[in-house]
């Protein structure tokens, strides 16, 4: 009896993070091989999909950007991300915040839209809504989607650490062991 | 902190289209506009007063806006007896690209597809990503806002602009 009240307070403790749990899921296409990754934690999802870098340079090309734009993507890493709020009131996200952690150790600032865009308009372009928005404040129900870029080569691994506001608190989670895609696409398991 | 749901899994989820809409109070005028359509005939927000406007802006490459084009014209259709209008604008894309992309949809759109070929609108709109949907009242107010994909025939979003169309009815 004694044993189960000593438990109680360690209960108590303990509920408020188990009810918080990030929940991450993570899926390889059948077809491409390609993996993405999603988490949701305390009402921010997060889903990152992995994108061959022929596809990426197959889009910009497609839109008749100038060829530096397009080579300027060479260099970079890029997912798919959508982002979504499902915390039943208003949340913001803030790329500038967020850091990429490579196998060093070391934390690196993610390339917002701003930066792409500040980049693109020296060369005369704008495809800015190909870029996860740099912040955005929005309401549950709502989501966003667009590139992320990191600056690595194809097949890296890292962490990304990433955070967002929600009731003028600041949260921050992290999504371990992500890995860039390869350069070109897997070849299927027989 | 960390809970993993299973090993890796075959085919990833869609992303779930939401039917919410975020109420603006208090709503704001919306900022006029005049772009043309398909055929380069012009559209002029301010020609709709009177009516309930969904405005949607979005991208043929944006899977989101694909997934949510067959949404707002099943709406349309079932609104068609209302004075309810969809203006759908293009973002940055030639109209010859677009004319073959509505041709796929099912049920392609017959609302009227509008072109801002430099973002101006959208920049002017506040939308910083695509897609991103506002409703605008009878009165020429922003009253409604949707950011990312929509299931737009919903009850719920369907009750939202019926609401609007009766408190007009009311009001005569």
């Amino acid at each position: 009896m004694k044993t189960h009240r000593a438990l109680i307070p360690a209960l108590l403790i303990l509920l408020p993070s188990i009810a918080q749990a990030a929940e991450l899921t993570q899926h390889r296409d059948p077809e491409s091989g390609l993996l993405s990754w999603k988490q949701v934690d305390r009402g921010f999802s997060l889903e990152l999909i992995q994108l061959l870098p022929d596809l990426v340079k197959a889009l910009y090309t497609s839109r008749g950007l100038p060829q530096s734009v397009v080579d300027g993507m060479a260099p970079y890493c890029v997912f798919g991300s959508v982002v979504q709020n499902h915390s039943g009131g208003e949340l913001s996200y803030r790329v500038a915040d967020w850091r990429y952690v490579t196998a060093d150790g070391k934390k690196h600032p993610l390339k917002t839209k701003i930066q792409w865009l500040a980049d693109w308009k020296k060369q005369g372009s704008d495809f800015g809504w190909s870029i996860l928005p740099a912040a955005m404040t929005f309401d549950t129900g709502d989501w966003a989607q667009g590139f992320t870029t990191v600056r690595l080569p194809p097949e890296s691994h890292f962490d990304l650490i990433y955070s967002w506001r929600h009731h003028g608190k600041h949260y921050t989670s992290t999504l371990k062991n992500l890995i860039c895609a390869p350069a070109q696409q897997p070849v299927p398991a027989p | 902190m960390l809970g993993i749901a299973g090993a890796v899994s075959a085919a990833p989820p869609l992303p779930e289209m939401s039917h919410t809409l975020t109420a603006l109070k208090p709503a704001k005028a919306a900022k006029d506009f005049s772009l043309p359509d398909l055929d380069g005939k012009p559209h002029r927000l301010s020609d709709y007063r009177g009516k309930v406007v969904l405005v949607n802006f979005w991208a043929t490459w944006c899977p989101p806006c694909r997934r949510e084009m067959p949404s707002m014209e099943r709406l349309s259709q079932r609104l068609k007896d209302q004075p309810f209008v969809i203006l759908g604008i293009n973002q940055q894309e030639d109209p010859e690209r677009v004319f073959v992309f509505t041709a796929q949809v099912d049920p392609s759109p017959n609302f009227p597809i509008l072109f801002d070929p430099n973002s101006k609108v959208a920049h002017a709109w506040g939308v910083l990503g695509l897609p991103a949907s506002f409703i605008v009242d009878q009165q020429g107010r922003v009253v409604y806002r949707a950011m990312g994909g929509r299931e737009f025939d919903h009850p719920e979003i369907e009750r939202a602009i019926r609401g609007l169309l009766k408190n007009e009815r009311l009001k005569k």
